[in-house]
């Protein structure tokens, strides 16, 4: 589907020329020019502007009445003025309309200090109000979900939230009912707002009607600290900003970036950071003692660990979680493989993939990307369920459709010529389709032809050369590409080469070795696999066989609990430095936010870990710092050449988009 | 003028039926206008003049032609919500000669190019609902709606869809989101209607009384309608009479005569001893005029030029029995009320306003809050999503403006009154109007008839 | 100065005052992806799938679905909501947003028989106040008052021409004195037309040069 030209107009604003693209809305246009034009209702990412607020008020020339900024798109040659005695009437009426009701309450909302009706009435209002009346009083606040709170004395009924619930997740709970002045949000018959995004509303309430209840009363704006980083809780990888006060994550908020999240959060994201400073947390290391995990010195534990592995040498096996970064999986590798002599690693949970089929899927001609899904002329969902692999990516989908008029199919690889068939029919005319597939696809006896398949499918419909047509995985694990790319594979090294030596089991092949006595020792990097991989079964028997099992956890983990001889307290992503890749191929960057748990300077990062063990093993990594570790990274991956954490920032980079995007 | 066209056979027993209908030359013009091409039907709509009959008074035929050509699925809306306060021409309309505004409907479906047809009737006209139920269910039987009209390529479905009681779905933009299935919100403008309107396909929305009005333009010629009334104002017009005269009722008029033909000649002026204090000359919306405005010439322009407007035709008469505070609360009340509270200035405005003057009325006010509530209509007018504000604010600020001196009066003796009883604050205009409310009754017997 | 009651007019709408129960679900769609199915009365299905059927999309069913379950119900409980929600796949919050946006579809229990008494400018001006007090205390001085009976002040019901009026289970009568109430009461309780002689249904258009 096309994609929007855009072009540059030039228009005046408050006598300044200025360009911007042409047909944005006039208060997006006027940024162009520095000029601000105050906005309540207007939120582009939720789709059209509906002009209710009618905050944003300007004069056109030409136009006898004043025209609402959000809703006239800039055209060239459109002389606008947003300063004139006429607006600036306009703008104090709104002001003063919005605050007469509205509870002057600031000193204890939750909103005061980041508030737009705050700002806005300082910057715009008249300064005083004429409103005797006495104002609506209400009980407030309410519960409006468990972890909302509605305060609705305050609602401006700016329909933020009810249009997030009626065009953004389409769950059609949050409604506005009654009518005029008596309008209220509100859900159906008491029923609680809970789905799957429901936490959005509370960031796109312009005041403070509506608050989150875990962060009520947590922090004022003045004393917290903001920290990007990158959300790794599952493969969508969303851009946050952590709320930090006194070294404690407090609040996710969404670090809107288009290419990744479009600015939304799932409420899994959003609300599920008391866990980080939590009891449950692993803060020290822990060894098995008399059957029981007891914490010990980190000296005492990396001991044990490098004992343990020593004696199990190239009999060691290893796997790599999804939240693990590229860099923890790379020294990983380098450990088992260099410092052990073992081949055995992997961090798909799918099995073994023939190396040209990887290597084929990867091809960077053949990688759709998220905004991809968005304009396709149609997407077919394959052996995957967003809402469950990727959350994120429901509300993308659903813009498609809803924006874009994109198709939107599912299907399974179960029956492939019928798969086939209606793929093809789906670009017979040279559309751009984009195929989201789960690593699923590729596991089990029907996993190679699926995968096999699929690869014809995306020759047939040409998928290389259609510019947005493309193929999308979702891996099992958060960074599973990541950690692929960076050769925690059996059978690839770092950016999928080849090995030198006989490929190594997979991570079913550990556990059977494990099982036989051919393995000794697993390590495990953020995985437990009783409860990321599948046959749990097999699983209880290889753990309970290995002779040594270290791990790297942020919490014990039934497996764990029961099986690990080592267990090392790992960072959780609000703590962790280093990279992950998206399932698109964009390296994302985690920055640390808050300290590790544990006592401030004793407690060593995952990366460190490693390098210490790998020492014990005589085997020295070469990295001091996190820079160090992304740095050994970026240059062992042929693809990755030339990239800096710079270069990453704060947006990402899809390699494929660089220069040196080429596979091997 | 003698020669009614709209109700020339209106209260003929039986009208409703397309057998008498028929005979009174029914669906002649729906012959007649399909054996033109559509362009040709629009010329004729465009060279009659026929401005719009709901509010605005656009013109017709340019809204036709606004419609883009193609073969995407076009519609045509009747509105037929008639729920401006004191208009109730449409309703007089349905109930007696539905037949003429379907015929109406196909006449202007065929020139739009639209197959798909809705009367959104409001839901307290069941009567009338019924009326064009039954009248459709004659229609189609006889071809004159389905598939194929009268052996031409034009085909039209029409649904009759009944509302249920929102002031603002009259509003075309809030009729189309009802008509959708949602609440009655009006929408931004543009895109307009004709080029995005209902389920975003180019729509054309006509009131009852226009639609109504095309079988008689094909029946005469576009250019022999345009020869009625005046200029700018051609053809002639329902008006609705209500109030404090004596004969209330629905009138047709040849636009452009003396307002005072209207409210005298035929509605027989004021009640016995009273005296018109003012009139609001099209719906309640309008800001009102004066006893001094009578001899305006009832027509668009004139009535523009006088400071207020002909809307929906419906003359409302109040007498000087009437208190003006009372009648502005009235008035208030009902926007506030009927707001559908989408845009700030409208939902607040109208509610504030309704405070103002309950606060006026219970003697806690001072002449400084007129100021302030004349600035607050100021204020609502021109920056609000639709015209529901405005139609509030208007006719508060004409009366604020021209009532001065009985406001201020109205302030000072509720002030003394809640002065000298404390206890009972409110209630001057409340023991007023129970009073007036009696002699009005007594006053009207068994009016009408 | 007076004291104005400072919450009197704070908690006149049912529901501003109210939270969520957390103890409930969620409100999903009924009977669609997992979430439980409610019975609907054959009847009500068939004349809301019926309505569907008319347009060209579904949704602008939402009037004539939920007018159909008023009747049915009485009233737009949440019970008839959540039928009507089931049959057209809509949340039963999309129609609830409708229910309470129009006047005429009730979100209370109401009597049996709607009484509107227009209170609008002309009819207000002929003394539909008056008339409307008049109603309110016949029908609540009566025993079945509440069950029967459901009187509205209305706004302007579009018969100003017979002011003051009312509408009686959406038949027009008018003009109504003090005196008409008691039989008025009375021919709605026996279920007869409620004062023929006054309904406008048979009244000539004013104009006496009409039918010319």
């Amino acid at each position: 589907m096309p994609r929007p030209e855009p072009k540059t107009i030039t228009f005046t604003i408050d006598g300044l020329e200025v360009q911007a693209p042409e047909n944005v809305m006039l208060v997006d246009a006027a940024k162009h020019g520095d000029v601000e034009i105050p906005v309540f209702c207007y939120e582009p990412k939720l789709g059209n502007p509906v002009g209710a607020c009618r905050m944003c008020l300007v004069e056109i020339e030409g136009i006898g009445k004043l025209q609402t900024g959000c809703s006239t798109p800039v055209k060239d040659g459109m002389v606008v003025h947003t300063q004139t005695e006429r607006v600036k009437i306009a703008q104090q009426a709104v002001v003063e309309f919005l605050l007469i009701n509205h509870p002057l309450d600031c000193p204890v909302c939750d909103k005061g200090g980041e508030c737009p009706l705050q700002d806005i009435t300082f910057g715009w209002g008249p300064g005083h109000s004429r409103f005797i009346e006495p104002k609506r009083h209400f009980v407030k606040p309410l519960e409006l979900s468990p972890t909302i709170a509605i305060d609705r004395e305050r609602c401006i009924l700016c329909y933020r939230c009810a249009r997030f619930s009626q065009e953004i997740s389409e769950d059609h709970q949050l409604v506005l009912l009654e009518r005029g002045a008596h309008s209220y949000i509100s859900t159906f018959d008491g029923h609680p707002y809970v789905a799957p995004f429901s936490g959005n509303i509370v960031e796109l309430c312009p005041v403070g009607a509506l608050t989150s209840l875990p962060y009520r009363f947590r922090a004022r704006p003045w004393d917290v600290e903001d920290a990007g980083s990158v959300c790794t809780l599952c493969p969508s990888q969303c851009n946050v900003t952590l709320t930090v006060r006194d070294d404690r994550v407090l609040r996710v908020l969404a670090r809107q970036n288009d290419e990744v999240d479009d600015g939304w959060l799932c409420d899994r994201g959003r609300f599920a950071y008391p866990a980080l400073g939590g009891d449950e947390r692993i803060t020290e290391p822990l060894i098995r003692d008399g059957g029981e995990l007891r914490p010990v010195s980190w000296e005492r534990a990396l001991e044990a660990a490098a004992s343990g592995l020593k004696r199990a040498g190239e009999r060691t096996g290893a796997i790599a979680g999804g939240q693990a970064t590229g860099e923890e999986g790379f020294l990983l590798a380098r450990l088992l493989r260099e410092g052990l002599g073992s081949p055995h690693l992997d961090s798909r949970r799918a099995g073994t993939l023939p190396l040209e089929l990887h290597r084929a899927l990867s091809d960077p001609a053949l990688q759709a990307k998220i905004s991809d899904l968005e304009f396709a002329h149609s997407v077919l969902v394959l052996d995957a369920d967003p809402i469950e692999d990727m959350p994120i990516l429901d509300l993308r989908l659903r813009k498609g459709v809803r924006r874009h008029d994109m198709k939107l199919l599912e299907a399974s690889s179960e029956d492939l010529p019928a798969l086939r068939e209606l793929a093809l029919s789906l670009g017979q005319h040279g559309e751009d389709v984009v195929i989201l597939w789960h690593e699923r696809l590729t596991a089990g006896p029907n996993g190679p032809a699926a995968t096999q398949a699929l690869l014809e499918i995306a020759a047939s419909l040409s998928m290389s050369e259609v510019p947005g047509a493309g193929l999308l995985e979702i891996p099992a694990g958060s960074n599973g590409r990541g950690l692929r790319e960076a050769g925690v594979l059996p059978n690839a090294g770092p950016g999928l080469c080849e090995l030198d030596d006989a490929p190594g089991r997979d991570a079913r092949g550990i556990a059977e070795a494990l099982i036989a006595g051919e393995l000794a020792a697993l390590y495990l990097l953020q995985s437990d696999p009783l409860e990321e991989l599948p046959e749990r079964d097999l699983w209880e028997q290889a753990l309970e066989r290995a002779s040594t099992v270290v791990a790297h956890a942020s919490f014990l983990t039934d497996g764990l609990r029961a099986h690990a001889d080592v267990v090392f307290p790992s960072e959780a992503y609000a703590e962790k430095e280093g990279t992950v890749v998206h399932p698109d191929g964009r390296l994302q960057r985690l920055r640390p936010a808050v300290a590790r748990p544990g006592k401030f300077g004793s407690t060593l990062a995952g990366w460190q870990v490693l390098a210490k063990v790998a020492s014990r093993l005589d085997l020295d990594l070469g990295v001091l710092t996190g820079s160090m570790a992304s740095q050994q990274l970026f240059d062992a991956v042929p693809f990755y050449a030339g990239l800096t954490l710079e270069e990453i920032g704060g947006r990402g980079v899809r390699w494929q988009e660089r220069e040196t995007a080429v596979t091997s | 003028m003698s020669d009614k066209l709209l109700f020339k056979d209106i209260d003929e027993p039986g009208l409703n039926t397309l057998a008498v209908y028929r005979r009174r030359g029914g669906y002649e013009a729906l012959r007649q206008a399909l054996q033109l091409a559509p362009e040709d039907v629009l010329k004729q709509l465009e060279a009659s003049g026929l401005r719009g009959r709901g509010g605005a008074g656009f013109a017709m035929g340019k809204k036709v032609s606004f419609l883009p050509k193609g073969s995407m699925d076009k519609y045509l809306v009747c509105n037929a919500d008639e729920s401006e306060p004191g208009t109730f021409k449409d309703r007089e309309l349905m109930q007696k000669s539905p037949h003429m505004l379907l015929e109406g409907i196909v006449i202007a479906s065929y020139a739009a190019g639209a197959n798909r047809s809705f009367i959104y009737i409001r839901g307290e006209y069941v009567l009338q609902a019924d009326v064009l139920d039954a009248a459709l269910a004659e229609a189609r039987e006889a071809g004159y709606i389905g598939e194929q009209i009268l052996g031409s390529e034009h085909s039209l479905s029409l649904v009759v869809h009944r509302g249920a009681g929102a002031y603002i779905c009259g509003e075309e933009t809030g009729l189309l989101d009802s008509l959708e299935g949602k609440r009655g919100n009006p929408r931004l403008k543009p895109p307009f209607p004709a080029n995005q309107g209902l389920y975003q396909g180019p729509t054309l929305i006509n009131n009852v009384e226009t639609l109504s009005t095309v079988p008689t333009i094909m029946r005469m010629g576009g250019e022999e309608y345009a020869k009625l009334g005046v200029q700018t104002s051609t053809g002639t017009k329902l008006v609705s009479i209500s109030g404090q005269v004596r004969r209330p009722g629905n009138y047709e008029i040849e636009l452009g005569i003396p307002s005072r033909e209207i409210i005298f000649g035929l509605a027989g002026g004021p009640l016995e001893g009273r005296q018109i204090k003012c009139w609001f000359p099209g719906g309640s919306s309008a800001p009102v005029l004066t006893a001094e405005d009578l001899d305006v010439p009832y027509d668009f322009d004139s009535l523009a030029k006088a400071g207020s407007m002909l809307g929906s035709g419906a003359i409302i008469v109040v007498d000087d029995s009437t208190p003006i505070v009372e009648l502005a609360i009235k008035l208030a009340k009902f926007y506030r009320h009927e707001s559908c509270g989408k845009c700030t200035p409208c939902r607040e405005g109208t509610n504030w306003t309704v405070e103002m003057l309950e606060r006026i009325d219970s003697g806690e006010a001072t002449p400084m809050d007129l100021d302030i509530m004349a600035s607050v209509q100021e204020h609502i007018i021109g920056n609000c999503l639709c015209v529901l504000g405005d139609a509030m604010a208007m006719p508060i600020g004409s009366m604020i403006a021209k009532f001065r001196p009985e406001f201020e009066a109205h302030i000072e003796s509720a002030r003394a009154r809640a002065d000298l009883n404390p206890a009972h604050p409110a209630g001057h205009t409340a023991g007023h109007q129970a009073g007036a409310s009696e002699q009005a009754l007594a006053a009207q017997g068994a009016p009408g008839a | 100065m007076t004291p104005v009651p400072r919450y009197a007019h704070g908690s006149r709408v049912p529901g501003w005052d109210t939270p969520a129960d957390l103890d409930k679900d969620p409100a999903t769609i009924p009977g669609r992806g997992g979430s439980p199915s409610v019975p609907v009365p054959a009847e009500l299905r068939a004349e809301i799938e019926a309505s569907m059927a008319l347009y060209p999309n579904s949704h602008s069913a939402t009037l004539p679905a939920l007018q159909a379950a008023q009747r049915l119900h009485g009233w737009c409980s949440p019970e008839a909501i959540e039928q009507v929600a089931c049959v057209m796949g809509l949340t039963p919050a999309d129609l609830a947003a409708v229910a309470t946006f129009y006047d005429m579809l009730e979100t209370e229990p109401v009597g049996r028989h709607s009484v509107y008494v227009c209170t609008n400018i002309s009819c207000s001006l002929s003394g539909a106040d008056a008339l409307l007090a008049a109603v309110q205390e016949a029908v609540s001085e009566a025993a079945d008052g509440a069950s029967e009976f459901n009187v509205r002040a209305f706004e302007c019901l579009g018969a100003c021409d017979i002011a003051p009026m009312a509408s009686v289970d959406g038949v027009y009568v008018g003009p109504l004195s003090l005196a008409d109430v008691p039989a008025l009461l009375d021919d709605i309780r026996a279920g007869r037309p409620v004062l023929p002689e006054k309904q406008l249904a048979k009244r000539a258009c004013a104009d006496v040069e009409a039918n010319r």
